[in-house]
């Protein structure tokens, strides 16, 4: 399985952590992270480690009821 | 009786909640939450998607510039985890403790799953939240919402989005009464300004409307008509209703009147 990021597969970066995945990916802020379902704070960005077969979900403000 | 509506430590002038999703345009909604004046305006968060009716940055830069506090929501869960785990990216991205709990239970009519909303409430409790549950009128349910620690109650007058207006009103006003002094807020399933009205006369402590609002003819005209609904239904309730009886009583005074003749007769003429 490789990285899914938003449904979409992608590489996985070089070093391997989600601080150079959104480096690379740029998404618009703010935003926030799940890595597996699990929420991941920001401060964690540069620990986390992703890999292939892993599901990384970025978030936006979005319109709500 | 609180002359305001208080929440998380803040007081409201304002009682009307406003949604911002299914507006035509961004300007529509800016104009909408001008027109309601809303005491919060309510977000979610999503994934961005190519060609998505999210409005992009422009939604931000609204929420911004509109400078209403936020009350993110958990829309579109289903379980406890996933509600959890979306409260915390909304608390990370909207920088508020205060969270609408959604926790769904039937993809048909979007009726919350009480199980899961006292899991995930009793959850985000212990993580530093204020939440509102979106919940319906069991008195059961809400008593265990209470006692996992929220503040507030969000019961449902209706299914999401359907505008029907307060399906089960005998049960709302019993809730009313059994939690006197818990601030309840009816959210979903209304229509029409008089529901919002209706409610806020049984003593309800706020509304909350989106699709109402967002899918009228006019939205910037219909935000106007909640809002000053909200404030008749609460002006009312605080005003106190006469009560209700079964006879007629004339309300203008029978002594005095410019009539000769049987004062009997006449009164019971005019009493048909």
């Amino acid at each position: 399985m490789p990285l899914i990021v938003n449904g979409q597969t992608m590489p996985v970066p070089d070093p391997p952590t989600l601080e150079r995945l959104l480096a690379t990916l740029q998404p618009r802020r703010p935003y926030a992270v799940a890595r597996n379902e699990e929420f991941i704070p920001g401060a964690a960005y540069r620990q986390c480690k992703v890999a292939d077969g892993d599901r990384i979900e970025i978030v936006h403000p979005s319109a709500g009821g | 009786m609180q002359e305001t509506l208080r929440l998380n430590g803040w007081s409201f002038e304002s009682r009307l909640l406003l949604g911002t999703a299914r507006y035509e345009s961004p300007m529509q909604l800016v104009e909408a939450i001008k027109a309601a004046d809303p005491a919060m305006v309510t977000v979610a968060l999503r994934k961005q998607v190519q060609g998505g009716s999210h409005f992009g940055q422009s939604f931000w830069d609204i929420l911004r510039a509109a400078r209403r506090p936020l009350l993110p929501n958990t829309a579109g869960c289903y379980t406890a985890k996933e509600a959890v785990n979306t409260a915390l990216m909304a608390r990370e991205v909207f920088e508020t403790d205060i969270l609408k709990l959604e926790v769904i239970g039937d993809d048909q009519n979007l009726q919350p799953d009480p199980f899961g909303l006292v899991e995930a409430a009793t959850e985000l409790m212990k993580r530093g939240f204020c939440v509102l549950p979106y919940c319906t009128d069991d008195v059961v349910l809400c008593r265990r919402l209470l006692d996992a620690g929220c503040e507030a109650l969000m019961p449902w007058a209706a299914p999401i989005g359907t505008g029907q207006g307060p399906r089960n009103p005998k049960a709302l006003r019993e809730l009313r009464d059994r939690f006197a002094d818990v601030p309840l807020i009816v959210d979903a399933g209304l229509g029409l300004p008089s529901h919002a009205c209706q409610v806020m006369e049984w003593g309800f402590d706020g509304v909350l409307v989106n699709s109402a609002v967002s899918r009228a003819v006019d939205p910037v005209r219909m935000a106007k008509a909640f809002g000053g609904a909200v404030q008749a239904g609460r002006l009312g309730y605080a005003a106190g209703p006469m009560p209700v009886q079964d006879l007629a009583v004339a309300s203008t005074p029978e002594i005095g009147k410019p009539i000769w003749g049987d004062a009997s007769q006449i009164v019971a003429k005019e009493t048909v």
